[in-house]
């Protein structure tokens, strides 16, 4: 992995890297920097368990080439506690149940998480729609949608 | 292609021209746009490029505008979620909206852009029925300089584009659609954000009960959009019956050459794709009725 130098912030810390071009992001997250949470499940954007935030949005690791994310804040499941505070929504999904195998699980927390930040009062119908690009193949989605109600109305 | 083992080359340039340079020196080189259909190539060995030129560090490619003419140009490396909430959109013009938010899912329409998708030209996309119904220019710049195509002819074939050697998209061009004129895309998918099954998109304006600008087109089911500018002509000037929109829907139904895929059968696509015309059609027709 030589080539391409950068850096990336991940989880607020800073990280220089050299990459060839077609390491992916997910790759850099889970071989070079040890952050496993993000998963690698269908390698072609459809599964959504490797679901990150690049500058605050949710994007597919799997799909972005880290050497062309240079600069970029980066935010993966590990970053979202607070040392070992729980954030609402990893709360809501341990107190629901929500979690089976937990492979889609860090890919759910990261879309979760996002749609959360800007939907404050949402609806069965919202949430579904928001997670519509993120596959569990153990359940039928409904522990996962209410835990993220769960989550909306504890920030209420 | 590219040797096994040798090391993929990384551009990104500032401007469109250290773009064309840079594709020029290298006949394996490609644009990589937002990534979502060619990464995803390259982690199934579908592709393997020599050189990859990104184009997010080019700033002109980032914009949205409206034109002194009233188009709105929406440039090529916009993100499908910039076109699904584009306010600079009016009338007619906002089938491309409707048809941004129906694609994929959040994190995919974060990363895919417009440029990215029409030059892949994948035929059951969203854009490229949506392109088609508003008119749309498409702008390319390649070795020889600048040219702009019609959407209509940009489609050339299944995943096939007028894009020559060299060349890229710099961006797409809606022209101002009538005042008071609605665009309405209507999608058949199997699951939420898949692609379409079949696709219907349209723009339709109408005064006093009379059809006075239409353009209809059909997705998914020829190697490019369908439409019968010579039935539109026809019923344009008239009023929007039953058997007009018969008409319409029979004529399209005609050109189409479907294909089966695991979406669904040729024979199913024939059935459902004059029935979604009927229906998107009655439903801009009343979204129309309502303002009037």
């Amino acid at each position: 992995m030589t080539g391409h130098p950068l850096t990336l912030k991940v989880n607020g810390q800073e990280r220089a890297l050299s990459v060839s071009a077609t390491r992916t992001l997910l790759e850099t997250l889970r071989e070079d920097l040890a952050l496993t949470g993000a998963k690698r499940g269908c390698n072609q954007g459809v599964c959504g368990a490797c679901t990150v935030l690049v500058d605050g949005q949710p994007v597919r690791g799997c799909l972005s080439l880290t050497a062309n994310c240079d600069g970029a804040e980066v935010t993966t499941v590990e970053g979202l506690a607070d040392g070992n505070v729980l954030s609402t929504v990893q709360q809501a999904m341990a107190d629901t149940g929500a979690v089976q195998c937990g492979f889609c699980t860090s890919g759910m927390l990261i879309s979760a998480f996002a749609f959360l930040r800007d939907n404050s009062a949402p609806t069965v119908d919202d949430i579904q729609h928001a997670l519509s690009g993120n596959l569990c193949r153990c359940s039928g989605y409904r522990k996962i949608v209410d835990s993220i109600l769960l989550a909306a109305k504890r920030v209420a | 292609m590219m040797e096994p083992g040798a090391e993929v080359a990384f551009h990104r340039p500032r401007t469109v021209q250290e773009a064309l340079a840079l594709l020029s020196a290298d006949d394996g080189a490609v644009c990589l746009a937002g990534g979502a259909t060619l990464v995803a190539m390259m982690n199934a060995d579908l592709i393997a490029p020599s050189g990859l030129v990104s184009l997010s560090g080019i700033d002109v490619l980032r914009t949205a505008e409206r034109l002194p003419d009233g188009a709105v140009r929406i440039g090529a490396m916009r993100h499908h979620r910039q076109t699904a909430d584009e306010t600079l959109l009016e009338d007619g013009q906002q089938v491309v909206r409707e048809a941004a938010r129906q694609i994929a899912n959040t994190p995919v329409r974060n990363m895919g852009t417009i440029g990215g998708s029409i030059a892949f030209f994948d035929p059951a996309a969203d854009y490229p029925p949506a392109l088609v119904a508003a008119d749309a220019i498409v702008d390319i710049s390649g070795p020889n300089g600048d040219r702009a195509i019609a959407a209509a002819a940009f489609f050339v074939d299944w995943y096939e584009t007028a894009l020559g050697a060299g060349e890229m998209v710099t961006g797409v061009r809606l022209p101002a659609a009538p005042m008071g004129s609605v665009g309405v895309y209507h999608k058949l998918a199997r699951v939420s954000g898949d692609f379409a099954t079949a696709s219907v998109a349209l723009v339709l304006a109408m005064e006093n009960h009379t059809v006075s600008h239409l353009a209809v087109a059909v997705g998914a089911c020829a190697p490019t959009p369908v439409r019968r500018p010579d039935i539109e002509a026809e019923i344009i000037g008239n009023g929007l019956d039953d058997a007009k929109v018969d008409r319409l829907a029979d004529a399209l139904a005609e050109r189409l050459d479907p294909v089966d895929d695991v979406r669904a059968s040729a024979a199913y696509r024939r059935l459902v794709a004059p029935r979604m015309v009927k229906h998107a059609l009655c439903r801009a027709a009343e979204t129309l009725g309502g303002r009037q």
